[in-house]
């Protein structure tokens, strides 16, 4: 469950503005999301394969360029549902618990 | 004193001395191995991790040519974790590092071999100077069973070829990091 979530994170993350694994992990830290960064990494792989995402290559001020990730039109719809998903289950959640 | 390797990490090179070297190819080996995405995809993601590896190291050492050191990789190693989340286990130093002795058996040394690497071979059975087996050896010969001894050894003996067999012979645990201090004899050389 918490690997869907983490899917659904890095959808929302990059809905936002394209970013680079690094700053993706810098925003799932502040957000206590993971705990550990090698989770991560399959997961856009994966995302990437499934096209989710895509990337593309920077170059950058210091050192080897940079791969940015971005959000395609298939993630956004995929997004979407999950948002829908996501509400469905607090207010499921949400019933439960009165 | 400590040896160095140079290794290219994410497209940055970096100086690691041989203990951070070591263990660094063993965690990007566990990590591989708990991928559980399809084999093809497998060199992206760790490409990806080593990217990441090599932004890590440059924080720690930047431009500057100080070496990558054992608490460094260690650091990088509990930040980045395994891809399931869990710490990494199956790995201690007690197995990759000791010299524990597992029993020795007897192979042919073609790494210091004089004819057929039987003499070399004894030594690293017994643990004694090749040397010393040769003079040995030498005097039976002249006293007459030598030869046929040498050949019977010659004959009934293997080559250590493999870098098990290499382990096997030196009586330490066939672990990959072992394993790796002896590459597969090229026959020939």
């Amino acid at each position: 469950m918490r690997k869907g979530v983490l899917e659904y994170c890095i959808l929302c993350i990059l809905s936002k503005k394209e970013a680079y694994a690094s700053s993706i992990i810098e925003e799932l830290k502040a957000a206590n999301m993971i705990v550990v960064e090698g989770t991560l990494y399959p997961l856009l792989i994966r995302q990437k394969n499934q096209g989710l995402l895509s990337y593309r290559w920077e170059e950058s001020t210091q050192g080897p360029p940079r791969k940015y990730y971005e959000i395609t039109e298939k993630g956004r719809s995929q997004l979407t549902e999950m948002d829908a998903a996501w509400q469905e289950m607090v207010s499921s959640i949400e019933t439960l618990k009165r | 004193m400590k040896r160095v390797t140079n290794a290219c990490i994410g497209g940055r090179n970096f100086t690691l001395n041989d203990d951070a070297y070591n263990r660094l190819d063993a965690y990007l080996r566990h990590f591989r191995a708990r991928l559980t995405v399809p084999e093809n995809q497998k060199g992206e993601v760790m490409d990806d991790i080593e990217s990441r590896i090599s932004e890590l190291f440059y924080q720690e050492v930047g431009e500057s040519s100080r070496v990558v050191t054992l608490p460094m990789v260690e650091h990088v190693v509990s930040t980045l974790g395994m891809p399931d989340g869990s710490a990494e286990t199956g790995y201690s130093y007690s197995t990759a590092f000791s010299e524990d002795k597992v029993p020795k058996k007897l192979y042919r040394d073609m790494d210091n071999k004089g004819i057929a690497g039987v003499c070399a071979g004894l030594a690293q059975y017994f643990d004694i100077d090749v040397t010393i087996i040769r003079i040995i050896m030498l005097v039976t010969l002249f006293t007459g069973a030598g030869f046929w001894i040498y050949l019977i050894f010659w004959i009934a003996v293997p080559k250590a070829e493999t870098p098990a067999q290499q382990c096997e012979m030196r009586g330490i645990p066939a672990t990959a990091e072992n394993m790796a201090r002896f590459p597969r004899r090229e026959e020939n050389k």
